[in-house]
């Protein structure tokens, strides 16, 4: 009777087999493992113009995916990593799992060039910017904000600021390294200073009353509830509040803001074919018709950015020219190293000091 | 019918139960060990014993709940255990009343006697119509439609029993299904085991560890202790020849002294001196070869004992603790001196609580045993 | 991990024949069932504690550094807070627990026909829920605000270890409380009866009779500080908030960077399952060879004790106030928080009601981020799951109790246990490491990023806990129902659909209904093996909250609670529709007042 049971146990479970095993296809295309809000939609359009083999999206939270890719080790299942931020796949390149020279050969603008790294083993698809100040109107003007990061910290701003926690939020530390990189003055070497730099510099801001919230949802929250007045989010993010429910959200770009690219690499242990396929999606996502996509895919959200293609424009008004926002790049394969133990060391000292 | 078709109809159904050298072990503990029983058709056996003695596992090996460690039973003839076999308890042909009744809560009464019937060759309306027949045999028709929950512990029992009849078959197994019962319902129970099972023919096994139970119902008993058959016999013959100290204290005794043996005389029986009374001496029973001077004891049961007035010639003098009443006459507890007592006296007069009376044995229900040897055939 | 026992603990009958052994062919079969199902993955996590060079996550095959990492500072702290909160949450639900269920069960309190679905909403509402409900009730112009109370006062106070232990001890009182009412229902009345005769007034009888229940108690201490310590809503929402980290927290924090830490995770994974073995060792040792239980049918019910009218309205006030908290608060607050437009705006317009959100549920402005996708595959999910739980379930309770106080069943009881302290999100990476093996994929079964594989860890998630909270049920099924059936002539398979099947029908069909709705909200496992384009509610949900639109998120969250109430709603009315009526008389104390 128990046997019985387990055989019927272990039947019912495996009704499901059809799912991505069908037939036999001698080309078995790749799975994209992306977080971006226009990833459906630019997958579904790829596949539609390119019938030979099928990108299946495996769309998730950068978080678990990149969980997913280290959990996967020697035995990836991803073939192509499309991702805000360049510092995850910095670690990737160091570990030697970056398909290099993947690059596409398309016409990059300054800040685009800046992201694309020397063994071209990642390509930058778009552009956002994270520091941006998300403030809102109707409880703040213009005039009062503060002009730099240093004004940030003044007692009239006491605990109306607020900011993400760089471990549950993808865009927040590619900030803070931006943050360490401009108050520690960095140009190279040891970044030791400029850690240290930061690191007082958020000690200072929490000590004036920083608000930290997981991610953009909870901190926008905030800002509605009026817990704070602005906050440190990316560009999208607060583009997309206004365009939806609260047009009263504005942005203003301290001086430096950082770049945050969203980038694309491809498993360089994957199989010859699979490369090929996956180099072809790369090679469309920066074509045209690929950015146009990008740029209806999601369109109160991650659409929200400026194209790294040399005289291509962002697809919405609200959004100003990318001059106007005094961004920055930062050194993936530099700050990458840094991440969990800045992470650690804010998680202890600034959310839960 | 003429009653001799009826009679040899049910003698057919009845079948034969044969065990041999059965064994049971459980971890460490050896709760069969080597008992062998061969069962009539027809005889209604009880086991007697008291817990751990390894009736109720030789019980369930019969039904097959339980699988023994080796030996063989045999059922009508065919082999149910051993070697490779194992026939399962549902093609054994019996039926079995439980000590905790075991009536399925949530099937009325009707459905709990019709339970055996669902395998059966019967029409549905001839399996309703035995069930009505059934109900009214055992006298609760009118509780056919309510649930086990409902009904008392002696009218559960009683569906046990008509839920056991239900299939005809020919070996039906009782778990000591009295034992939860009231005094009262169980006499009464007990009656109704006996009848309806002759009635139905069938052969019976049935555990007990209660004396009086036993020999009410049996016709032939088997003892048991500690996973050995100890005695094997009609009751009466086990009442008056127990074979060893354990059977004769278990089936009753009043007293139980240590004694001499004075003389032997032949025949099994000795004379051996009273240890409270020295200048008296008793004829007992014997059956094992003794010398003169032997250190045994003396077993008396309580049959064998009876009282007289002080005044009275003959027997040993005795002081009354305690009496009661029992309905047909008086138990009495009796101080024969020296710190013995002989317990369970009846008398159909009463001697109070204080008063002196002359105690006289009967030889035959006196045995003389070495009181340590408990045999093992 | 999800659901614990419901375990009936009384004194052993007097059986006079110890159980039949079961087929050593069965137990194997079983043990590997459990391996790779539970502990192969699970070990695959543990192991990366001292030898993260197993699976590529590091250079060491032997190494005490990550044992040193979690024990110290940041991570050490989460552990220490976890560790004393589960203690004190355990203390607190047991006590309350104990009091609830006396006075429903033993005496004539009030309103006694809704405390036990209660219960049941209770145990099967996620804590993330409960503190998206509280929050959105406190914060400064939510819920409470837009009906007219200021709570400013409580927000801060709430969100620190109070609030913690609140939530937790009100997430935890259900486990507690069926355990205690199942010990509570074999204790016949003659134990209070005879201290009461003896001169003892009502306070003094009950602490006659506690000891006899002890084996009880303990056994809700250890569930209730097992499920406490593993919990990952309230670590992750109200623990995150209030600057009081948590072992699940941290371990989550360690492993969401990139490189991850899964090697300290580990650690702390094992602590915690390490942590839940003296409370089991206690109440085994307690229990030494007293069975599960064995309640025969023949078990009268205790008589309840008559309380004055006076007593009886404040002992009826006191139960309504401890569900009043537990439940109704979250609940109004999630309804109410999906309800107001802008919750937590300072509008000049006052409070402004609207079903918008739900609107947005259906109508997304991402392609593929509706509701209707998730929910109905997280429905086939907990269909599926449910099931294959049930049976498992049923096969291993019949074990656990089948040999009590022997080794074996010690072994599994410990186990088990110990399954129901790993947290969710180390059983699902655990399951990324074993099934992506390429050992595992190419001779075993291949399944890794497939709905299967999800479903096999759901199920993982959920067996131990259903194993326990059936275990008390089964047992108290009587041995000699199956052999009655069997020597009347019923084969093993029919003789355990007439007498088995019946009287387990009810627990079968709750353990299923918990089963099946928190799968619905299980959160940590789904997010992690979620195979590509096949997105659970709970995922979608999560999504919402963390992103753009919170609100949306919360009006998510109650129509997937109406919508798992529905479904509950449907399965009973079907079971009372298609069941005999012998079938619903057994009774069983998880569903009777």
């Amino acid at each position: 009777m128990t046997l019985v049971a387990l055989a019927a146990t272990l039947a019912s479970m495996s009704y499901v087999v059809a799912a991505g095993s069908a037939g036999a296809s001698s080309n078995p295309g790749f799975v994209l493992y992306s977080s971006q809000g226009y990833d459906h939609a630019s997958v579904t359009a790829f596949n539609a113009t390119h019938p030979g083999f099928t990108v299946t999206l495996n769309d998730n939270s950068t978080g678990p995916l990149l969980q997913q890719i280290q959990a996967e080790g020697n035995n990836p299942k991803w073939g192509v990593l499309w991702v805000d931020g360049a510092s995850a796949f910095a670690q990737l390149d160091g570990e030697g799992k970056l398909l290099h020279n993947s690059v596409p050969k398309v016409k990059f603008n300054a800040l685009g060039l800046q992201n694309v790294p020397k063994d071209g083993s990642f390509a930058p698809t778009g552009l956002t910017v994270t520091g941006a100040l998300c403030y809102d109107s109707s409880q703040i003007t213009a005039a009062q904000l503060p002009s730099t990061w240093a004004q940030l910290n003044s007692a009239q701003f006491r605990g109306k600021v607020g900011m993400n926690d760089p471990s549950q939020s993808g865009p927040t530390y590619p900030m803070i390294a931006g943050i360490m990189q401009y108050m520690g003055k960095y140009k190279s070497g040891s970044t030791a200073k400029a850690v240290a730099a930061g690191e007082s510099y958020y000690k200072a801001l929490k000590a004036n009353g920083l608000v930290v919230n997981s991610t953009n949802g909870p901190t926008i929250a905030a800002m509605e509830a009026h817990t704070i007045s602005m906050a440190t989010v990316q560009s999208s993010a607060c583009y997309g509040a206004a365009l939806t429910n609260f047009p009263s959200m504005k942005v203003k770009y301290l001086n430096p803001s950082i770049a945050l690219p969203s980038v694309m690499g491809i498993d360089g242990k994957q199989p010859k074919m699979v490369r090929e396929d996956a180099q072809k999606f790369v090679d469309w996502v920066l074509s045209a018709r690929g950015q146009h996509v990008m740029q209806t895919g999601d369109p109160q959200g991650d659409s929200l950015f400026w194209p790294v293609i040399k005289g291509e424009n962002p697809s919405n008004a609200i959004i100003p020219p990318l001059s106007s926002t005094h961004a920055i790049s930062t050194n993936p394969y530099t700050w990458g190293k840094l991440e969990t133990q800045v992470n650690t060391w804010f998680d202890s000292n600034i959310v839960n000091g | 019918m003429e009653r001799g078709s009826v009679v040899s109809e049910s003698m057919r159904r009845a079948v034969g139960v044969s065990v041999n050298a059965l064994a049971k072990v459980f971890g460490d503990k050896r709760a069969l060990d080597d008992v062998s029983i061969s069962v009539e058709p027809g005889t209604f056996l009880v086991l007697l014993g008291p817990s751990g003695s390894g009736k109720t596992t030789l019980l369930r090996c019969v039904a097959g709940i339980e699988r023994p460690s080796s030996g063989t039973i045999s059922i009508g003839g065919n082999v149910v255990v051993g070697g490779k076999t194992f026939v399962p308890p549902e093609r054994r042909r019996l039926a079995m009343v439980f000590q905790d009744y075991a009536l399925w809560p949530h099937l009325t009464v009707r459905k709990n006697v019709a339970y055996p019937l669902a395998t059966s060759s019967l029409e549905k309306s001839e399996r309703g119509a035995r069930c009505d027949d059934l109900l009214e045999r055992v006298g609760i028709s009118h509780l056919a439609d309510r649930y086990p929950n409902e009904l008392s512990g002696g009218e559960q029992q009683r569906v046990a029993l008509a839920r056991a009849l239900a299939a005809e078959v020919g070996l039906i197994l009782f778990d000591e299904p009295l034992s939860n019962l009231d005094a009262d319902r169980r006499e009464q129970l007990r009656i109704e085991i006996a009848t309806l099972t002759r009635e139905a023919g069938a052969t019976a096994i049935y555990i007990t560890h209660d004396q009086s139970e036993a020999f009410a119902l049996a016709d032939q008993i088997g003892v048991l202790n500690l996973g050995r058959l100890v005695q094997f016999d009609t009751p009466e013959n086990i009442y008056r020849h127990p074979h060893d100290a354990f059977v004769a204290r278990f089936t009753g005794v009043a007293g139980e002294f240590p004694v001499h043996v004075k003389r032997l005389l032949g025949d099994d029986r000795v004379v051996v001196a009273l240890p409270f009374s020295s200048s008296h001496t008793i004829e007992a029973s014997s059956n094992e070869s003794l010398k003169p001077d032997a250190d045994v004891s003396l077993f008396v049961r309580a049959s064998g004992v009876s009282l007289a007035a002080p005044a009275h010639d003959e027997g040993v003098r005795g002081l009354i603790r305690d009496v009661a009443f029992n309905g047909r006459g008086y138990d009495h507890v009796v101080d024969v001196g020296e710190g013995f007592t002989l317990t369970k006296i009846f008398a159909t007069t009463k001697f109070d609580r204080g008063r002196n009376v002359k105690i006289c044995f009967d030889p035959s229900a006196c045995f003389v045993m070495d009181p340590t040897r408990e045999v093992s055939k | 991990m999800a659901i614990a026992a419901l375990e009936t603990v009384a004194p052993a009958t007097s059986s006079s024949t110890p159980p039949k052994k079961r087929g050593s062919l069965g137990g194997v079969i079983i043990w590997l069932v459990l391996t790779l199902l539970i502990i192969a993955p699970v070990a695959s996590f543990l192991i990366l504690g001292v030898s993260p060079r197993v699976f590529q996550q590091g250079s060491q095959w032997f190494t005490l550094t990550y044992v040193r990492q979690a024990l110290s500072s940041y991570f050490g702290r989460g552990i220490f807070n976890s560790l004393w909160v589960s203690t004190t949450v355990a203390i607190l639900s047991v006590s309350l627990a104990t009091a609830l269920a006396w006075l429903i069960h033993r005496t004539n309190v009030g309103g006694r026909r809704f405390w036990a679905p209660a219960m049941w909403l209770l145990l099967m509402m996620p804590t993330w829920m409960m503190t998206l409900g509280w929050s959105d009730l406190l914060q400064p112009f939510g819920a409470a605000q837009a009906l007219g109370i200021n709570t400013h006062w409580i927000y801060g106070e709430f969100f620190g270890p109070m609030g913690i232990v609140i939530v937790l001890t009100s997430a935890a009182l259900p486990f507690a409380y069926f355990i205690v009412s199942a010990g509570l229902q074999g204790l016949g009345p003659e134990y209070e009866d005879a201290a009461r005769i003896h001169g003892a007034g009502p306070l003094r009888s009950l602490q006659t009779v506690l000891p006899i229940i002890a084996p009880a108690l303990l056994s809700a201490l250890a569930i209730s500080f097992a499920e406490t310590m593993s919990d990952f809503g309230v670590a992750f929402t109200l623990g995150y908030h209030s600057n009081f980290p948590m072992a699940t927290y941290v371990l989550f924090s360690a492993i969401s960077n990139f490189p991850a830490n899964f090697s300290v995770a580990a650690v702390i994974a094992a602590v915690l399952i390490v942590a839940t073995i003296p409370p089991i060792v206690l109440q085994s040792h307690v229990m030494r060879k007293r069975s599960y239980a064995v309640l025969s049918g023949r078990t009268r019910a205790p008589r309840r004790r008559e309380l004055a009218r006076g007593p009886r309205v404040m002992a009826t006030t006191a139960v309504a106030a401890v569900f009043a908290v537990a439940l109704g608060v979250p609940i109004l607050g999630a309804v109410i928080g999906s309800l107001v437009k802008n919750l937590g705006i300072d509008s000049p317009n006052g409070v402004h009601w609207t079903l918008s959100y739900y609107a947005q549920i259906f109508k997304p402005s991402i392609q593929g981020d509706s509701l209707g996708a998730p929910l109905l595959l997280s429905n086939q999910l907990g269909l599926v799951v449910a099931t294959g739980t049930g049976v498992l379930a049923v096969i291993l309770a019949r074990r656990l109790v089948a040999n009590p106080g022997s080794w074996s069943q010690r072994v599994t009881d410990v186990f088990l246990l110990g399954s129901v302290a790993v947290p969710g999100v180390v059983l699902g990476v655990g399951y990324i490491f074993f099934y992506n093996l390429s050992f595992i994929s190419h001779n075993v079964i291949s399944i890794y990023k497939t709905l299967p594989l999800l479903m096999l860890a759901l199920v993982a998630n959920a067996v131990p806990g259903q194993t326990r909270f059936m275990a008390g049920p089964v047992s108290q099924i009587q041995p000699s129902l199956g052999e009655a059936a069997r020597v009347h002539g019923a084969g093993r398979l029919r003789a355990w659909r007439t007498t088995n099947l019946p009287l387990m029908s009810r627990v079968l069909l709750w353990g299923w209904l918990l089963t099946f709705t928190k799968t619905i909200a299980e959160l940590a496992i789904s997010q992690i093996l979620y195979p590509p384009s096949q997105e659970p509610a709970s995922v979608s949900i999560q999504s919402y909250l963390a992103n753009f639109a919170p609100n949306t998120g919360t009006a998510m969250t109650v129509l997937t609670l109406f919508e798992m109430l529905a479904v509950i709603g449907i399965a009973l009315s079907v079971y009372r529709l298609v069941t005999p009526n012998g079938w619903r008389r057994v009774g069983w104390s998880g569903v009777q007042s």
